[in-house]
């Protein structure tokens, strides 16, 4: 009998529940359909000049002008969607937008919002000051690259690759290994790559830090930039470095960059006593750098008992020309030339 | 901003643009409107499909990221039906080497990576237009 009643008292406060939830999700959905009806009806008088100055068709600037008088909650609503359209294009038409943003306040706006209580605030402030290449900002934004939650660290680091300035490349790199507010690598990278030249050296004294993931950061970059004044260091990594990945990655950084001297460096670490991993990248490497040099050691490792090194070892020669080819003579059964030559062929179908 | 080249008397040249993102569909429509295009503005790749079949334009710009059909969809349907002459050029936030060769290996004659400007836009709509008469 209690049984039952427990039973039954244990279903009505369950049912209950859920229909509290579905009340809840129902009241919101409700609250953001309204309130983006609102937001349609205020932005529609403003739509016009603002599609005429995004299309960088307001020659006059009397569109621009327009959008500068809105006021109120029209203002805000106005500012979001220039924010918004600022991720979409680029040149005079989004320097217009800035300068709307700039009449209504919007960018002193944000500079005060970085150090709001919102988590969400703080990480849009520091979103609208990257879109508006806000460079004032910079130093606001490097110590934003320092805050607790991980959205405003990578809304700030975003923020400073869309602005560019190398003077914050020092910071990006070394807010990757910021000990409990770490910066992801991919994000760190990404803001990095939009710095240009100027971040070569922050790169090489990055092959140097302590944190393993910025040394990865700082070789992938010097790769994929081609600085080739980061050698020294890639070739020091790929030798030493205590951390795995961060021999792989200099490794591929030398293949892209690397010179004839770096053939007997790469070979040396496809040696079976290194990691596996090491040795695949070293023969990509070898690869990519091209050079007949690597023939005699790529021949070799076709017989690898790794069947995926043999089968990159193939790819590799077949990518050297006739000294690569006739070092493939009498492998022309092996599973690992085999599947290297259909891989090509793939690849030039696809090209 | 020019005008397209070509007789002033003779119709305008039609140009399908298909994006799911408004912002985006409706710069790109006013921008070549302005320059003296016929315009047709769809929200995705399955509107673009039905109205390329209907009435072949001169010219697509097609968003690659799209419900439905994707703009590459599109676009191998586009080569595959007997319209390989339609300069296509691709509109994407995809920026990837290998999102930009996927693009021209299916048939795209240009690739413009978003954010754009929608001046360069125009100049590549005008000189793909040039190289096609």
């Amino acid at each position: 009998m209690v049984g039952a009643a427990l039973l039954v008292g244990a279903t009505v406060v369950i049912l209950g529940a859920c229909l509290l939830l579905v009340i809840l999700v129902v009241a919101v959905r409700a609250r953001r359909h309204s309130r983006n009806q609102r937001d349609e009806m205020l932005l529609s008088p403003l739509r016009p000049p603002l599609i005429t100055v995004a299309s960088g068709e307001d020659d006059d600037g009397a569109a621009t002008e327009e959008l500068t008088w809105a006021t109120g909650v029209s203002r805000t609503v106005l500012d979001r969607n220039i924010v918004e359209m600022l991720t979409k294009i680029r040149g005079v038409p989004a320097d217009q937008l800035v300068r709307v943003l700039e009449v209504h306040g919007a960018v002193d706006a944000a500079v005060a919002d970085l150090t709001s209580r919102s988590t969400v605030r703080r990480a849009r402030a520091a979103q609208l000051l990257g879109l508006a290449k806000a460079e004032h900002t910079v130093p606001l934004l490097v110590t934003a690259l320092g805050d607790e939650a991980m959205e405003v660290r990578n809304s700030a680091a975003y923020a400073l690759g869309l602005i560019g300035d190398p003077v914050a490349a020092g910071p990006v790199l070394a807010a990757i290994g910021a000990p409990e507010r770490g910066l992801p690598a991919a994000t760190a990278a990404e803001a990095l790559q939009s710095m240009g030249v100027g971040i070569s050296e922050v790169l090489r004294d990055g092959m140097g830090d302590p944190n393993a993931r910025t040394r990865m950061v700082a070789a992938h970059l010097s790769g994929e930039r081609s600085f080739t004044r980061g050698l020294p260091e890639l070739r020091r990594l790929l030798d030493d470095d205590p951390d795995v990945t961060v021999r792989e990655t200099s490794a591929t950084a030398i293949g892209r960059l690397g010179r004839g001297e770096d053939v007997a460096i790469l070979v040396r670490h496809t040696v079976d006593s290194e990691p596996l991993a090491l040795r695949r990248a070293c023969v990509i490497a070898l690869g990519e750098l091209g050079d007949p040099a690597a023939v005699p050691a790529l021949a070799t490792l076709l017989a690898d008992a790794d069947p995926r090194l043999a089968e990159l070892a193939a790819s590799a020669l077949l990518t050297m020309g006739p000294d690569g080819s006739s070092a493939l003579l009498g492998h022309e059964d092996d599973a690992a030339v085999r599947s290297a030559r259909l891989m090509a062929s793939l690849q030039r179908a696809s090209a | 901003m020019s005008a397209p080249a070509g007789d002033p008397d003779a119709s305008p040249v039609r140009v399908l643009v298909a994006d799911d993102d408004a912002d985006i569909r409706d710069l790109v429509e006013f921008k070549l409107t302005q320059a003296g295009y016929a315009v047709e503005a769809v929200p995705d790749g399955v509107s673009a499909w039905e109205a390329f079949e209907a009435n072949p334009p001169q010219l697509a710009v097609l968003d690659v990221m799209m419900p439905g059909l994707s703009g590459i969809d599109v676009l191998r349907k586009i080569r595959e039906s007997g319209h390989p002459s339609v300069p296509v050029l691709l509109l994407s936030a995809k920026s990837r080497d290998s999102d930009v060769d996927t693009g021209f290996a299916v048939g795209a004659d240009d690739y413009v990576i978003k954010p754009f400007s929608p001046r360069e836009l125009l100049h590549r709509v005008n000189g793909m237009l040039a190289r096609a008469r």
